[in-house]
């Protein structure tokens, strides 16, 4: 528990220290990723800990986001409220909104839930160009963040430490409500919604309130998003963004509170790092997420719990080696994986084909990739994703072999049975 | 009175387009439980298919082959990928065929571009069937028709006079039973999960030619087919017939209809205060035309939340 | 003799073309322990779901305590002061017993849309909370996940749930299924202490504890009550021998 608490504070000294270390863009990129972080948590409320899969988050992102714009814009452009305020437009946007789609989704669970609320949001995207008035058309609404409170909102860095606050305030909100009954009734929800019933609970009025808080939260990050970029516009109703939060919560893992968090600020880190280099982020961020559901559900989250809880049992010592291949398995197969995405995409492109028609029939032009000229039938092209797979699983029997060892070096202990040898405990 | 004629018939075939690709999406939940996120996708990899197929093939044998290929695909998925993700429930199935759902649109930017093919109706098929008025009737749209229509008498036979059929009905009810009869369930269900995905290929290989084919296709078609299957509701093939040519033909008609609503109020001399009012009331229900569904659907769910021919659950 | 807190009037059920409950009339005193006996198929689940709130009825009215409750939500049933076992048991398997039990239990206290305090800071809950699995043998397993209890631990942590909202009457549905003799007896006596001041509707096969709970018995047979009355009056019934109890059976 100490320990949690240490790393948390670190982890706050470091966000806070951010802007003194990092350059502009790459603050930037953090006030992305902090607004990811919360959005996926607040998203996480709503699936996690509710067991609702929401496909259609984005609508209560894009309303906060809106409702903050148009605050910002109010009273002639002075704004509704001071700036270091203005997330509460978004928040009471994002709650009401959640309410009213909220009441329509919860009447009905699991997969008709889904659709509805992928609907719900295809309806605000297909309302909103024509609503000129109220989301700005194709181009959207712009402003201005005022100064208040003795600072003008100018630079980066000023953005940065009111979204960094706001996102630190809701998380703890969030992590706040799971110690509250209303939390904890999410978690039965989830359970076994059935039996609530009949232990006299409303479900589907405490659905559409777990909803709303969902949205409120959603709204909060979707209005840091327009104070950030000082502009809103109908594309943040996209479907893209609702599948963007989906896999980036699951790829952090459900489960552990912060899991969302990570996930989301590691792929947005990623997407911000990468997104230049290759056309195809989309398609790894999907195969990950495919790869997280289908062999380590509990995500990331729950990739590190395991190997913490590995450490434990075994010792960090004895554990490194198999961490240590698993993790140059993992990196051969992914780069494998790249390498073979990367020229199958240059190879299909629309520039390769006329190149290729260019060259004639048989010639293939060599394909620039990574700083190399790789030509499409040599022997290279092919051998150096076909080793990196033969090293990647190479490494991960070796991985398996060392865990299986430990294993049956220790046979695993049933939690809690520390004390079996001392005598007058009861079992 | 001939102004209708052209949006209801278009409304229809729309419609019965809608069907091909939520006939599948139903009959998977229904007898699985599984709501296939990427069944929109089949449909776009069979447009896909068929025009990669076309040039090396020609367009009919192309569009009988892609809606094979298309069941392979779906055969694969469920045999490899959805088997395993059983077991963790009914959650993460959704969850995967998400994910598919996104790696299959990645794929097909990754080797097709991000942008509209050039799948276009073969010349055999490009003329006017008949005039309306002054409008030609391309014959293509007919094609479409009679391509669900068979599509539909074809799988109401085989479930209701085969052998096979009656196998895949009891399977949808009763899984448990049919297993205990003896019945390779899995196998079954490998089965009606292909064909669902050969059917929503079919009808992607026919219709991609006649509206575009782009890497958008499945999000814009794959939206429609949900809000379809919830309006007939879940597991409902005549509730899907339903919906879907309801929702073809009331966003067709409504593409027509130039006026607002404030126009109607007008009728009851509100039309200065519905101007007034603005927002949506003097949009022209041309433009509200494809939120019309959602619309529908939320109306649905108000009214009768099972659907219009669902189970009460 | 206490008025009557449940009764239910010539209730049927069909599920299409099936007849299930084809007419039962029944009534349950406010401090009577009533046992329902009945072979398999019988339709005694079924009854159990039209009285909680999960099936409506196709004819026939169901009262608690002169109040119609037939069709009604099992939320809204369960607020009148009606509570049920579930014969598959239906906890929430994933979160610890003890979790278990305060969701049961937060709703008598009205937190059902609390999100301004700490649940743990509610000393009443948590009392009531842990006074409840004592008394169900279960305090000890608190941390537990209740996924991972035995089978007996979790039909005991399903009757602690059940007696979280203090309910005038409860359902209980084979409560003892799957029980060794020590725990049955023990449950019985506990089943016993806890309905004091409160009526008990019991589905149970065990004759046993049928015989020695109970002070009144009804045989459900195909949808129909064909007996009802005192412990001693049905093992008399040579109806019930019959249709139940078969040709072997003695006294």
């Amino acid at each position: 528990m100490k320990v949690r608490m240490v790393l948390l504070a670190a982890g706050v000294c470091v966000l806070a220290a951010a802007p003194l270390l990092l350059s502009d863009g790459l603050v930037n990129a953090a006030i992305s990723m902090l607004i990811a972080a919360l959005f996926a948590c607040a998203y996480n409320l709503l699936c996690g800990q509710a067991g609702m899969l929401s496909f259609g988050h984005s609508a209560y992102f894009g309303v906060g986001a809106f409702a903050t714009i148009h605050a910002m814009n109010a009273v002639d452009g002075a704004g509704l409220l001071p700036t270091p305020l203005m997330p509460l437009a978004g928040a009471l946007g994002g709650l009401l909104f959640g309410f009213a789609a909220g009441w329509f989704s919860t009447q009905r669970t699991g997969a008709y839930f889904a659709m509805i609320t992928l609907a719900i949001a295809e309806l605000l995207h297909a309302i909103a160009p024509q609503l000129k008035g109220v989301f700005g058309g194709e181009a959207g609404i712009s402003s201005m963040r005022m100064p208040a409170w003795g600072w003008d909102f100018g630079s980066t860095t000023e953005v940065y430490y009111l979204t960094l606050a706001w996102v630190l305030a809701s998380l703890a909100g969030l992590y706040l409500l799971t110690r509250t009954p209303l939390g904890r009734l999410a978690l039965g929800i989830r359970e076994n919604s059935h039996r609530l019933r009949f232990l006299g609970y409303e479900v589907h009025r405490v659905s559409v309130l777990i909803f709303a808080l969902s949205g409120m939260f959603s709204g909060i990050a979707g209005s840091l998003q327009v104070l950030s970029n000082e502009s809103a516009n109908y594309v943040m109703f996209d479907t893209s963004l609702s599948a963007a939060v989906v896999l980036n919560t699951y790829i952090g893992g459900v489960h552990a509170f912060l899991g969302p968090a990570l996930g989301a600020a590691l792929v947005t880190f990623f997407g911000y790092a990468v997104s230049d280099l290759t056309q195809s982020w989309l398609l790894y961020q999907g195969v990950l997420f495919v790869l997280v559901i289908m062999f380590m559900p509990t995500g990331l989250a729950g990739l590190l719990d395991l190997a913490c809880g590995s450490a434990r049992r075994y010792g960090a010592r004895a554990v490194a080696p198999a961490a240590g291949l698993y993790v140059l398995a993992g990196g051969a197969y992914a780069a494998a994986l790249v390498f073979l995405t990367e020229l199958l995409q240059r190879l299909f492109s629309q520039d390769y084909r006329s190149l290729a028609q260019a060259a004639g029939a048989g010639h293939w032009p060599p394909v620039r990739m990574f700083g190399h000229d790789w030509t499409p039938l040599g022997t290279w092209t092919w051998v150096a994703p076909a080793a990196l797979i033969v090293a990647g699983w190479l490494c991960w029997r070796a991985a398996t072999a060392v865990v299986r060892r430990l294993q049956e070096a220790a046979p695993a202990m049933p939690a809690g049975a520390a004390g079996m040898a001392s005598p007058g405990r009861t079992a | 009175m001939e102004q209708l004629a052209t949006p209801l018939l278009n409304g229809v075939i729309y419609g019965l387009l809608l069907f091909m690709v939520s006939a599948g999406l139903t009959l998977i939940f229904g007898m699985m439980g599984i709501l296939n996120f990427a069944h929109a996708s089949f449909y776009m990899l069979g447009a896909y298919f068929a025009y990669a197929l076309q040039d090396v093939f020609g367009f009919w044998p192309a569009i009988i082959v892609s809606p094979l290929l298309v069941g392979v695909v779906g055969i694969l998925v469920e045999r490899y990928i959805l088997r395993r993700v059983h077991r963790f429930g009914h959650a993460h199935e959704l969850l995967i065929t998400f994910g598919l759902s996104f790696i299959i649109v990645e794929l097909v930017k990754l080797f097709f571009g991000n942008y509209p093919v050039n799948y276009r109706v073969p010349a055999s098929l490009d003329f006017a069937a008949f005039t309306m008025g002054s409008l030609d009737y391309p014959a293509y749209r007919l094609f479409m028709g009679i391509v669900a229509i068979g599509m539909f008498v074809a799988i109401y036979l085989l479930l209701s006079r085969t052998r096979v059929g009656i196998v895949v009905r009891s399977a949808i009810h009763r899984p448990k039973m049919a297993e205990a009869l003896g019945h390779n369930v899995p196998r079954v269900f490998m089965g009606v999960f292909g064909v669902g995905a050969a059917m929503a290929g079919l009808a992607g290989a026919v219709a991609g030619a006649f509206y575009t084919t782009s890497p958008n296709m499945a999000l814009e078609l794959g939206v429609l087919v949900f809000v379809v299957v919830v309006i007939g509701g879940l597991g409902s093939l005549e509730g899907a017939m339903l919906a879907s040519l309801l929702i073809g033909i009331v966003t067709s008609v409504a593409v027509g209809i130039d006026a607002s609503l404030a126009d109607f109020m007008a009728l009851f001399g509100a039309g200065d205060l519905a101007r007034e009012i603005g927002g949506i009331l003097v949009l022209k229900v041309s433009s509200l035309a494809a939120s019309l569904p959602f619309a529908l659907m939320l109306l649905v769910l108000l009214v009768r939340p099972s659907g219009l021919m669902g189970d009460k659950e | 003799m206490s008025a009557a807190i449940l009764s239910l009037a010539d209730v049927h059920k069909s599920f299409g073309p099936v007849e299930i409950i084809r007419g039962v009339s029944l009534t349950v005193g406010a401090n009577e322990r009533h046992a329902i006996i009945g072979p398999n198929g019988a339709g005694k689940s079924t009854l159990f779901h039209l009285i909680s709130g999960q099936l409506r009825p196709s004819a026939g009215g169901i009262f608690l305590a002169d109040e119609p409750i037939a069709g009604h939500s099992p939320q809204a049933v369960n607020r009148l002061g009606l509570a049920r076992s579930f014969q598959i048991t239906n906890i929430f398997p994933r979160l610890s017993v003890f979790e278990n039990i305060r969701l049961a239990v937060m709703r008598s206290h009205g937190l059902q849309y609390c999100f301004w305090q700490w649940v743990d800071r509610n000393r009443r809950v948590r009392e009531q909370s842990e006074a409840l699995l004592e008394s169900v043998r279960l305090g000890h397993r608190a941390g537990a996940v209740a996924g991972e209890l035995s089978y007996s631990e979790q039909r005991s942590l399903e009757i602690a749930m059940t007696l979280a909202s203090d309910p005038r009457i409860i359902l209980l549905d084979e409560p003892m299924a799957g029980m060794s003799r020590e725990e049955t007896q023990y449950t019985t006596a506990l089943i016993r202490e806890v309905t004091q001041g409160r009526a008990l509707l019991i589905v149970e096969h065990d004759m046993e504890v049928v015989f020695s709970l109970s002070e009144r018995v009804s045989v459900l047979v195909y949808g129909r009550i064909i007996a009802s009355g005192t412990p001693g009056e049905i093992r008399g019934n040579a109806q019930v021998r019959e249709a139940y109890l078969g040709e072997e059976a003695t006294a």
